[in-house]
């Protein structure tokens, strides 16, 4: 097992260096570049001297070739450096730090909402199979499942915030959050954070929703569910104790492809109700070309990603005693 | 021991595969009602500037038959006479004036989807409203954006749109990706790991960083630059599910066979095994027509579509986050985008119902 690990952390490091080039080479050869950001805003009458120009250009790192600035970036990245910010002139490290925690409360909440609240649906739906309220329910969480994300989340912010007023519009705290009371905090932020973790959630409900119940179906199908039937097991202990072990090894992987996507948060979403997460510090990077930023974003995304494929395959070979890597 | 009378009956021959698939796939309702569906707005997408427009489908001017409204697929369709004799695109007035003995067929709405409709174009028919008073009227079925172009129009041509970048892209993402793992699959060796490699560094990098950075290298993307991008980004799923099939049926005795006869590498892998590959591709590819139009909505409704003029469904609805008020600019293109990504989805379901062998037992 330990060989296995070593080797696919050293493939998942060359594939890292392989994305992490590629990215950088795009994100250069787009028009456009921090120097002409930064000059756009500037006063156009005043004239800029050769030798602010340069300086400007060295500061950018953009008077090196691609895969030259790319090479001082790699240096950097092993000594832990990531650089500064070009939009918001702080280092790296701390602007992604300031933004990983509003994201991770919006994931985090609605991942654990999404498996708390499936598994019983999805076992309800499997109890009452082929009965009226059960294809209800399918249908239901079929449609949901249908719905794009920021359809609901545009429909949700005109029925409650616009027409009934009920929760704020935007952004993760109100104004004057610092003088609120710690309880009153908490009270705002949940407000805050009701639309976006709703919009988070329903659409992986539905899909392990109707996981569970495809993968329960197939295994009440099976020998051994009728052998503990035909013993006198109850149904409650058939289904907990000899049925929904079975399932789990699907989907504990899942749980293991949904970790890249702790992080790399709904772009789309966090547009929408402008919280102030990583999915939105991506898309302001990537307007204003700000190189170091988007290079750090993306080294988080891609060692999220591997990191979420290693552990979906060893989970698996916990979980399953007939799969082994040696 | 009594012998038999009668000869034993042959067995009634097998309809093949795919007539086996399609009769399981009839029985399932709701797939089929999708289907219809998918129909329905492959014909409305066809038919759209026979539907909503404010040029005439077919018209005799001056002795001639021209079709001007083919110059909404394409602005070079539209027969430049009536750029030369100053029609302004106002079709209405100027073919009764110019042209006493000119008749033309109109679609059976009279609005445009790129610009607000005048007073009188149409006889009787009043200025398109904006803005608060857009809301859905006799002559705005849909009603109409800020800017007062109707969002009925809109909504048909966009339906085209739409439906052509489920078809393309998946159509670029299924080539890409059945090639790549059909060879990945069927060689092995160095070239699957190569290729395998591939194929995770495709994956792991951000989606919406290569699709932002390959519309902000091309100058000016059209709709067809976003449906080649949203093709070259979507194939790895596919190329992983082809991978893993070609694995499975390369030992199988067919191929044993085809090889002992001399039959090429390429031959095999595409007159041989990817026939019987393609039932587990099939309901993925399906999938991923649905979540190609969900990608591109998404884009347009972050401002990175086909530039303006470009009645997608997603423009419609970034319209509607500047005032949200407007209702209709909600809830007329999300139920589309809903409906459109539901039947594909039901589709597919029903597409793996149908093919896949294993799920069946007593023809359930």
């Amino acid at each position: 097992m330990l060989s296995y690990l070593i080797r696919r952390v050293l493939i998942g490091c060359l594939t890292l260096l392989l994305i992490t080039f590629i990215v950088y080479g795009l994100i250069r050869s787009m028009p456009g570049s921090p120097l002409t950001v930064q000059m756009a805003e500037m006063d156009p009458s005043r004239k800029i001297r050769p030798e602010d120009y340069a300086r400007m250009q060295k500061s950018f790192g953009l008077d090196k070739p691609w895969w030259q600035a790319y090479g001082v970036w790699l240096g950097n990245v092993a000594r832990l450096d990531f650089g500064r910010s070009f939009l918001q002139k702080q280092p790296v490290a701390k602007v992604i730090g300031e933004r990983i925690g509003p994201t991770l409360l919006l994931s985090l909440t609605s991942l654990l909402l999404a498996y708390l609240l499936s598994i019983p649906m999805g076992l309800y739906a499997t109890v009452r199979n082929g009965h009226h309220d059960e294809r209800f329910l399918s249908t239901a969480l079929y449609m949901l499942y249908s719905f794009p994300t920021f359809v609901t989340a545009l429909l949700l912010q005109m029925l409650l915030a616009v027409k009934l007023e009920l929760l704020p519009l935007f952004d993760m705290h109100s104004q004057g959050y610092e003088q609120m009371s710690s309880w009153e905090q908490a009270w705002d932020l949940f407000k805050h954070a009701l639309m976006p973790v709703a919009c988070y959630t329903y659409g992986s409900l539905a899909y392990e929703s109707r996981f569970i119940r495809a993968n329960m179906q197939e295994v009440m199908k099976q020998d051994y569910i009728r052998t503990a039937r035909a013993k006198g097991v109850g149904p409650l202990a058939v289904i907990f104790h000899h049925a929904f072990r079975n399932t789990l090894i699907p989907f504990v992987t899942l749980i293991g492809l949904t970790l890249p996507t702790l992080l790399s948060g709904s772009v789309i979403i966090e547009q929408i109700f402008t919280w102030p997460g990583l999915g939105r510090l991506f898309f302001e990077s990537i307007s204003a070309r700000d190189y170091p930023t988007i290079m750090g974003l993306t080294l988080v995304f891609s060692v999220m990603t591997l990191l979420g494929t290693l552990v979906a395959d060893i989970l698996y070979a916990v979980v399953d005693p007939r799969i082994s890597y040696s | 021991m009594p012998t038999r009378k009668t000869p034993p009956r042959e067995p009634p021959a097998s309809r093949g595969f795919w007539k086996e698939s399609w009769r399981r796939f009839r029985r399932r309702k709701l797939a089929m009602a999708a289907l219809c569906f998918v129909g329905f707005l492959a014909i409305v997408a066809i038919f759209a500037p026979a539907i909503a427009g404010a040029k005439p489908i077919v018209c005799k001017y001056k002795g001639r038959l021209y079709f001007p409204a083919l110059g909404y697929f394409n602005p070079r369709w539209e027969n430049p006479v009536f750029y030369r004799d100053r029609f302004r695109r106002i079709y209405p007035q100027n073919l009764k004036d110019k042209d006493p003995e000119s008749w033309a067929i109109w679609p059976l709405v009279y609005q445009d989807p790129y610009r607000r409709v005048k007073q009188d174009e149409w006889p009787g028919q009043p200025e398109n409203p904006s803005g608060a008073e857009g809301r859905p009227n006799r002559f705005n079925w849909f009603g109409t954006n800020q800017a007062g172009v109707d969002v009925f129009a809109q909504m048909v041509h966009g339906t085209t749109i739409a439906l052509l970048v489920g078809f393309v892209s998946m159509g670029i993402a299924a080539a890409i990706g059945i090639t790549v793992g059909s060879i990945a699959g069927y060689l092995g060796g160095w070239v699957d790991i190569v290729l395998s490699r591939a194929i995770e560094v495709v994956m792991c990098v951000p989606t919406l960083v290569l699709i932002l950075a390959l519309v902000a290298i091309l100058d000016k993307p059209t709709i067809w630059h976003m449906m080649a991008i949203i093709g070259c980004t979507s194939w790895t799923s596919i190329a992983r599910l082809g991978r893993a099939e070609f694995i499975k049926l390369r030992e199988s005795d067919f191929v044993v066979a085809a090889r002992a006869l001399g039959v090429g590498q390429f031959r095999i892998m595409f007159r041989y095994i990817l026939p019987n590959a393609l039932a587990p591709i099939l309901a993925p590819i399906t999938f991923g027509i649905a979540s190609a139009i969900l990608i591109e909505s998404s884009l347009s409704f972050l401002g990175f579509g086909a530039p303006p003029p470009n009645p997608s469904w997603g423009t419609l609805l970034n319209s509607a986050r500047s005032n949200l008020q407007l209702w209709w600019l909600i809830v007329c293109p999300g139920l589309a985008i809903f409906l459109a990504v539901l039947s594909y989805n039901l589709i597919g379901e029903g597409l793996q119902d149908a093919t896949d062998p294993r799920l069946h037992d007593g023809g359930r």
